[in-house]
């Protein structure tokens, strides 16, 4: 477990470095992904189907908001459907209208719940979403949720009509549009997983809100049962077809992703729960507080050992200098760097740097702290006087010391006493 | 000297102005009713448009049915009737929802922009100390 929070801290120093370049990739690759699924899908216009033009679209995408995935995605669908048939594309355009309109306004800013759905669904993994939606999001997002389910069992419909479109004339237009929209209908399939889907979400949400200890796993596990029992009670009523063994094996998916994403968003220590109890004047407060889990990074050590002469050395004399037992070399410098760069709450990137000067027996040490604002800038220097025996054990001490992390004030102290008895 | 607490007053301030508050604040300079009516007026707008927009799907999906219902009187003003109904519950429903959401979002938003405006002062009085 440690090595885990260690590597999710890493992660997080890494993103906060250089999210600058991390979130445009990302989007880019997502908006690649999806146009480059949306063009293998349907690619019925010769013109989109081109890997330039899919990556150009990606990376305008890239520096845009996140959005404009959404709308070059409906672009993408409905020139393709145009490229089928007009009709298909009018009808197309209207479920887009109808979507936006009536649903989507709500949840303007669930864009990548809307992309990700359909091309979760369309990788045969849609039941991550539910319960991941549910733990990262707000109940309204289940209508965001629900139509990019309708998007994507649209744009099935109209792959697998398309060879039907195709033999249909000119004449036939009123009854490709009444083909489209009564099948898009009377999908009872799509009914059904957007209201698991829905209920998924709602319940997900609602459980991992209770004051419960482990509500995030709870919340996951009853999801994945709400969904399965919902899904077969739909396949039972409706004769959907569904295949329970995707349906399990989905589900167990989902609860290894979500808890992925718990690890990442909501690791806390429960073991070290306290719940106190006060008053004010006007109310009583019944607090319960867990604590998050958290270490940090290894430290990094950075030895420096320069040999040189100075002017002091050879004015004393050599020979002086190698019988007080300082080593051979007339100078040395020791420069041991710890650097912690993410710590605990209380401790973030911090610096200890301790440097040794012997010189004959002269011993000079510095230590420096640059954290965040709890801690401030911090930074005392010892200078102190030894015998060269006491040089050399000193030295290797200080090498070897290990630093303990979590104790921003302590470090201070073990540094001065510690050491320097 | 740089004090602890209020840069971390600052640091939560900036972070709720540069996310969650700038949609907060845009909310907070309504009031209640002028805030609640327009987005009431902009959700039956839309649900117009999309019962427009249904119904012409439906007229092009039944246009033979409906051009024989045009030459019966009886029948085409029971087909009014019905859309209209549709119309009333679907634009009314559609209505009473937003209003419903947009109450729940002015109060949540004036709750957090309460608790924004007296870590401002609180911050005000900080300076003021010194």
């Amino acid at each position: 477990m440690t090595v885990l929070l260690e590597m999710k801290e890493r992660l997080k120093l890494i993103y906060s470095k250089s999210d600058v370049f991390i979130v445009p990739v990302v989007k880019f690759l997502l908006a690649f992904v999806t146009f480059n699924t949306l063009n293998s899908r349907l690619g019925y216009m010769a013109l989109l189907d081109d890997m330039g033009i899919v990556l150009i679209a990606a990376l305008a995408c890239s520096f845009l908001p996140l959005g404009m995935i959404v709308l070059l995605g409906a672009v993408f669908s409905l020139m393709h459907m145009y490229a089928l048939s007009l009709e298909v594309a009018l009808v197309g355009l209207c479920m887009y209208l109808i979507m936006y309109l009536l649903f989507f306004r709500f949840s303007p800013k669930d864009s990548l719940v809307v992309v990700v759905t359909p091309l979760l669904c369309a990788l045969k993994i849609p039941y991550v979403v539910p319960i991941a939606v549910g733990l990262l999001c707000v109940p309204s997002s289940a209508v965001s949720v629900g139509c990019g389910i309708s998007v994507y069992y649209l744009l099935e419909l109209v792959a697998e009509s398309a060879p039907n479109i195709r033999t249909m004339g000119d004449e036939d237009a009123l009854a490709k549009i009444r083909m489209l929209v009564e099948n898009f209908l009377a999908n009872k399939a799509m009914l059904v997983i957007i209201a698991a889907f829905a209920i998924t979400v709602l319940s997900v949400y609602l459980i991992r809100r209770m004051s419960v200890n482990y509500a995030w796993t709870i919340a996951m596990i009853a999801g994945a049962m709400v969904n399965i029992v919902v899904l077969l009670v739909g396949d039972l009523y409706y004769e959907i077809n569904l295949a329970v063994g995707s349906v399990l094996l989905g589900s167990l998916l989902a609860i290894v992703v979500a808890k992925v994403i718990e690890f990442f968003r909501f690791c806390v220590d429960y073991s070290r729960t306290e719940k106190v109890q006060f008053e004010d004047d006007e109310y009583y407060y019944y607090v319960k507080a867990v604590p998050k889990m958290a270490v940090p990074m290894q430290t990094r050590t950075v030895k420096r050992i320069n040999s040189q002469r100075t002017r002091e050395a050879e004015g004393a004399g050599e020979e002086s200098l190698y019988a007080a037992g300082s080593g051979r070399q007339g100078s040395r410098t020791v420069t041991t760097e710890r650097s912690v760069p993410a710590g605990s709450s209380l401790q973030r990137g911090r610096t200890v740097t301790t440097e040794r000067t012997s010189l004959g027996g002269n011993i000079r040490q510095s230590g420096g702290q640059s954290g965040n604002a709890r801690q401030g800038a911090r930074s005392a220097t010892t200078e102190r006087s030894v015998s060269g025996r006491n040089s050399a054990r000193n030295a290797g001490r200080t090498q070897g010391r290990s630093v303990t992390i979590g104790r921003a004030v302590d470090m201070q102290e073990d540094f001065d006493e510690d050491e320097w008895p | 000297m740089l004090s602890e607490e209020r840069i971390i007053l600052m640091t939560r301030m900036a972070s709720y102005e540069q996310g969650e508050g700038r949609k907060n604040v845009k909310i907070g300079n309504y009031f209640r009713s002028d805030y609640i009516t327009v987005q009431v007026l902009k959700a039956v707008v839309c649900a117009i448009v999309a019962f427009l927009i249904m119904c012409g799907l439906y007229v092009l999906c039944n246009y033979e049915e409906l051009m024989q219902k045009l030459y019966n009187i009886d029948e085409l003003l029971a087909f009014a009737r019905d859309i209209l109904t549709y119309f009333c519950v679907m634009v009314g429903g559609y209505g009473v929802l937003t209003y419903i959401i947009c109450t729940w979002k002015y109060v949540s938003a004036k709750k957090s922009l309460k608790c924004y405006y007296h870590n401002l002062k609180k911050l005000g009085s900080m300076y003021n100390e010194r």
